[in-house]
């Protein structure tokens, strides 16, 4: 995914400078608005690969920016947000950004949530997965885990499939109820909870330390590459 | 202070003393006036008002004298025999029992409301003092999140091995460590210097100084943009007497304020000169000017003007605290919109003694 244009928004020009030195370092190709009427044009005019965008802006807000974004494209959206200001990221993940980073936050960090947003748009074509000690075959339905067979129930399966295929990305709580129990499941969060809780004691070593399946707390789930 | 407070407890009872007498002297006298339109029986009640006024103003101690005396009064002035204190009728202890009630009941809720109003007085003080601790933590980890946030990417970039940096990318990203470093070192200060402000005036070292030397190390501070700052001076200017490095900075923060509120091209005009009392400093700017309803919330800390995001917020309670802390003022004069702020800091005329130290 390099060479792929990211347009950065956020009003500190010295943010905007050491972000955008760093993607283009990583190969990509930077656009930069500061403010949110530029964010959108900027966007309508060449349409990015994917938009990092900072939630508090000189003009308004990046919940708006992210709103004003969905009613015409899907193209991937990393939040900055900070702390402090979590009511307005779980605006901006329901207005539909797609994933956050808190500012102050590492390079590297922010990177990989860009590479798995990139990777969205082209979805797992290897039906095993590997993560660590983790194996996934999604087209047999087998879960190994050292080596030594899983067994999950349907919903636990449907359910840890959707985040091997969703890997590195924040699921948000709406977004898994409504891929692995349907549409008129949206707010049933306590389902969810419960199987995640089921799932961890099954794949997690330790399940009050998962190292796989992570707790965003107050936003959703994300399944990561154990270090 | 002991005797004074002795004192005051003493007029306070003297005091309270004069309330009653005039209470119920008042209504006796309303009394003989009413006398020919009402029977003098049916105007006793009007005692009762004397006894509410005095409960709810000084308490049971007063109230209760109070009622023993107007049914003395009524007795003695108005009823059958006339000019005796002989309580020959049952309406006379009516009178007295409804008097004494009265005291009791109003006195005691008169007590209990003042009680619950010094309370909430008390509850809502605290939850304010509280909500400007919270505002004021929230503003500080909001400015020090920004440039933690430049720094932390920029030397996150320098040390990674993954990306491929030029050399022009290497020294614009030590560029933005340097800068934002100084942006932190600027609000630590400006915090340091609220925390003395809060502190008192202990520190004070008050000196004899010519405002003029003090505008010039002021504007020596404030860097290349000092160029932009012009000065006119009244002939006569008598001394001051501060503290040097307060003032100073009073005087940094505003020449800088107005230096960020205006253009580039413009300039900003400083006027010098004194009244009666005081040696007036006036910094005028070409910006847009402050709204009427933000001349006092600027001065609080971490207000910032409209359009400001990079201020602290901490500059003009700063110059105003300085100030105060060393006997001046610092406010903003009323001007038409679109013709710029003007800040004015007053600072005290030394006295003459002072002027010949």
């Amino acid at each position: 995914m390099t060479g792929a244009r990211i347009l950065v928004v956020d009003d500190e020009p010295q943010i905007l400078r050491a972000v955008g030195t760093s993607l283009r370092g990583a190969g990509y190709d930077v656009a930069t608005a500061t403010n949110a009427t530029e964010a959108i044009s900027t966007a309508a005019m060449r349409p990015p690969a994917a938009v990092i965008l900072d939630l508090v802006l000189p003009d308004g807000s990046g919940v708006d920016v992210c709103r004003e974004l969905r009613r015409w494209t899907d193209v991937p959206i990393l939040v900055l947000s900070a702390v402090g200001d979590e009511r307005e990221k779980v605006d901006a993940l329901d207005a539909g950004a797609d994933d956050y980073v808190t500012k102050p936050f590492g390079i590297d960090e922010l990177l990989a949530r860009l590479r798995a947003l990139l990777r969205r748009a082209a979805p797992a074509s290897e039906p095993v997965v590997e993560l660590g000690e983790l194996v996934v075959d999604l087209e047999k339905r087998l879960v190994t885990l050292r080596g030594d067979p899983v067994s999950l129930t349907p919903t636990e399966f449907e359910l840890l499939s959707l985040f091997v295929q969703n890997e590195g990305k924040l699921l948000t709580h709406p977004a898994i109820l409504r891929a692995v129990w349907g549409p008129s499941y949206r707010t049933e969060s306590n389902y969810l909870h419960v199987y995640v809780s089921q799932l961890r004691r099954k794949i997690e070593a330790d399940p009050t330390r998962p190292r796989y399946l992570l707790t965003e707390s107050g936003a959703g789930y994300r399944l990561v590459r154990p270090r | 202070m002991p005797v004074l407070h002795q004192w005051s407890a003493h007029a306070g009872r003297l005091n309270g003393l004069f309330v009653s007498v005039a209470a119920v002297a008042l209504v006796t006298g309303s009394i003989f006036v009413l006398r020919p339109v009402a029977p003098v029986l049916s105007l006793g009640v009007l005692y009762v008002i004397a006894v509410v006024f005095v409960a709810v103003a000084r308490g049971l101690a007063y109230a209760i004298p109070v009622s023993i005396a107007s049914m003395l009064t009524f007795n003695y002035l108005f009823l059958p025999p006339v000019h005796s204190l002989v309580l020959h009728e049952s309406s006379n202890w009516v009178a007295l029992a409804v008097y004494l009630v009265t005291a009791v009941v109003v006195s005691e809720l008169a007590t209990r409301s003042r009680r619950l109003a010094r309370k909430a007085v008390e509850a809502e003080t605290l939850r304010q003092s509280d909500a400007a601790k919270t505002a004021v933590l929230q503003a500080v980890s909001h400015d020090l999140r920004s440039p933690l946030t430049a720094i932390r990417a920029a030397s996150d970039s320098l040390d990674s091995r993954a990306l491929s940096l030029t050399q022009s990318d290497r020294e614009g990203l030590v560029e933005t460590i340097q800068t934002e470093a100084r942006r932190l070192e600027r609000l630590v200060e400006n915090l340091l210097d609220l925390s003395r402000i809060d502190a008192g005036p202990a520190r004070r070292r008050p000196e004899l100084w010519a405002v003029d030397t003090l505008l010039a190390n002021a504007i020596e501070q404030i860097g290349p943009d000092a160029d932009r700052v012009v000065v006119s001076l009244a002939a006569e200017l008598p001394p001051t007497q501060v503290d040097a490095a307060h003032i100073e900075r009073t005087l940094v923060n505003l020449l800088e304020n107005a230096l960020k509120y205006s253009s580039p091209a413009d300039r900003v005009d400083v006027a010098v000169s004194a009244d009666a009392e005081s040696v007036l400093i006036r910094v005028r700017d070409r910006g847009p000017g402050v709204g009427v309803d933000d001349r006092e919330r600027i001065f609080q800390p971490f207000e910032r003007g409209a359009g400001d995001r990079h201020g602290s917020g901490l500059g003009l309670a700063i110059a105003r605290g300085f100030a105060e802390a060393n006997g001046g003022r610092v406010w903003l004069e009323p001007s038409a919109p679109g013709t710029g702020a003007v800040f004015v800091v007053a600072l005290p005329k030394a006295d003459r003694e002072g002027a010949l130290a």
